[in-house]
């Protein structure tokens, strides 16, 4: 006994000692962190030997006793021990816990993938708000070709000129036989905007027919042929469209193209779907502005 | 009871098991079951999209496109509304995908035509520059499967319960019907077609697959 705690403090201080000679430089510096640090060492060396003695002592010196259970298992007994009443206290209330954390405590309304896609969208919107609220033209122009290139350029190609006759060249406001298709065949396609539509077959002379999709295709230039007459009604004597009327047959106007978008458009080349509700006033307004600037090659 | 567990070793882990399965039954069953409930207008597919989906199997279209759009802002702004467990209730099985090769298809029927399908399958790097994805001419001569699709629909209702031929729902009837009803909305996806071969055979009464793969895509919404 006494000869193991001789060589238990000639191993601490042997121990110590080694740990000095490393890393003793840590007393020298102001940092009191690094002298913590070094106490902590010593305490740990000390109370690991201490306790390593202790039950090293125990397993030289104990003897049996107590009382033996029922069962033993191929001659392997168990002692009729009672629970240290600590882990017993811990035991129980970890079980009263259990039942409140189940019922009430249970954190539910924490963390919500929803929610947190709720507050991005909202935190987004602002910041769009704020930096958005009057755009040049510039800012229009590079806003309408992101959105065209990942909205629009899918169908209308990237050039905007339609993939070889697959969808509206976009360069051009209209083409002839898109002209010569609503005067045959009227068009409902914009009820938001224009509710009353444009009825069919206003003009039944192919040749007058041929003359206005001429003129109208070509940009309304020169002089508009007899039969235009019937168009100015609705479009405008200079075809520029009416509000709540009839839309602009010379260029895409904020009005036609925010109206397209919202309705989709069923024509002589396709069905153009809705995006109603997927891109917001200034995004519109942006593909807009877009498409008027790349007019032409 | 538990000494009797004690001794042994194959029954203690019988119990063992259906403790924690039970703890695992209880967490999981109750949103598992409300979350798989139909999303309100969530409908079954109609035959011919059926025929359509056994096509975009077939042609593992699930190998490159998911259908799944994730609650992240860039997601929506592309593809619209994330997507909820409740709209694959009538998916079986569901085609979520792994990996996106291609875009996400989940609501492809929002923002593509049928006419933009029917020039994609014949040449999708014509309409796509730079797009990676293979032709699918084949699909403008092979006919779609429709008894398959029909006896797919039919099992889903008998066996799952899918609810066919209720109020506000689609119709499903006897086989002679569904054949007749996958055959108009057939007709009514080959109007807006070009290919003229493809416009013959529907008048003719064959359904080519693309015309049941355009159906399905247009349905995914």
């Amino acid at each position: 006994m006494k000869s193991m705690v001789i060589g238990g403090i000639l191993l601490v201080v042997v121990l110590m000692l080694g740990t000095y000679v490393i890393a003793g430089d840590a007393f020298q510096t102001d940092d009191y962190i690094n002298m913590l640090t070094m106490v902590g060492a010593f305490a740990i060396i000390a109370i690991t030997v201490a306790t390593a003695l202790k039950y090293i002592n125990q397993i030289k010196n104990d003897t049996a006793g107590g009382e033996l259970a029922d069962e033993n298992w191929d001659g392997i007994g168990e002692y009729k021990n009672a629970i240290p009443s600590g882990w017993g206290i811990i035991f129980i209330g970890s079980i009263i816990w259990m039942f409140w954390y189940f019922f009430f405590g249970y954190p539910t309304n924490q963390f919500s993938q929803v929610g947190q896609y709720n507050e991005e969208v909202l935190g987004y919107n602002e910041k769009f708000k704020e930096q958005f609220a009057n755009p040049n033209e510039d800012t229009l122009k590079a806003m309408g070709e992101s959105v065209f290139l990942v909205q629009c350029a899918p169908c209308h190609g990237v050039d905007a000129m339609g993939i070889n006759g697959k969808a509206q060249d976009l360069t051009k406001r209209i083409s002839k036989e898109a002209v010569a298709h609503a005067i045959t065949n009227g068009s409902k396609n914009f009820t938001s905007e224009y509710p009353a539509g444009m009825p069919a077959g206003l003009l039944s002379d192919p040749k007058a027919i041929d003359e206005v999709a001429t003129y109208v295709a070509g940009g309304l230039k020169g002089t508009a042929p007899a039969s235009f007459a019937s168009c100015t009604a609705c479009h405008g004597a200079n075809g520029e469209g009416m509000p709540k009327v009839a839309p602009n047959l010379k260029a895409y106007s904020d009005e036609l193209v925010a109206t397209v978008l919202t309705n989709g458009k069923k024509g002589h080349i396709g069905v153009m779907p809705s995006f109603k509700g997927r891109l917001n006033e200034t995004q519109e307004k942006a593909l807009a502005t877009y498409i008027r600037s790349i007019k032409g090659e | 009871m538990f000494h009797w567990l004690e001794q042994r070793p194959f029954f203690f882990a019988v119990a063992l098991f259906l403790t924690v399965a039970f703890a695992g039954f209880v967490e999981i069953i109750p949103d598992f079951a409300k979350a798989s409930q139909p999303t309100v207008g969530t409908k079954p597919y109609s035959v011919l999209e059926l025929a359509g989906r056994q096509v975009y199997i077939k042609d593992s279209c699930n190998a490159c496109h998911s259908q799944l759009v994730r609650p992240f802002k860039s997601e929506t702004d592309r593809y619209g509304m994330y997507s909820l467990s409740g709209e694959y209730a009538y998916d079986r099985p569901f085609l979520w995908g792994s990996k996106r090769t291609g875009p996400d298809l989940m609501r492809v029927g929002n923002y593509r035509t049928t006419d933009w399908h029917e020039n994609h399958m014949m040449a999708p790097s014509e309409v796509v520059p730079g797009s990676i994805m293979p032709a699918y001419p084949h699909q403008f001569t092979n006919e779609a499967d429709i008894a398959t699709a029909y006896a797919n629909a039919n099992t889903q209702k008998e066996v799952f319960g899918t609810p066919y031929d209720q109020a506000d729902m689609p119709k499903l009837g006897s086989w002679d019907e569904a054949n007749a009803q996958a055959l108009d909305d057939a007709k009514a996806i080959a109007k807006d077609m070009k290919n003229q071969e493809v416009k013959d055979a529907v008048a003719g009464g064959k359904i080519p697959e693309v015309v049941a793969l355009i159906a399905y895509l247009n349905s995914l919404k």
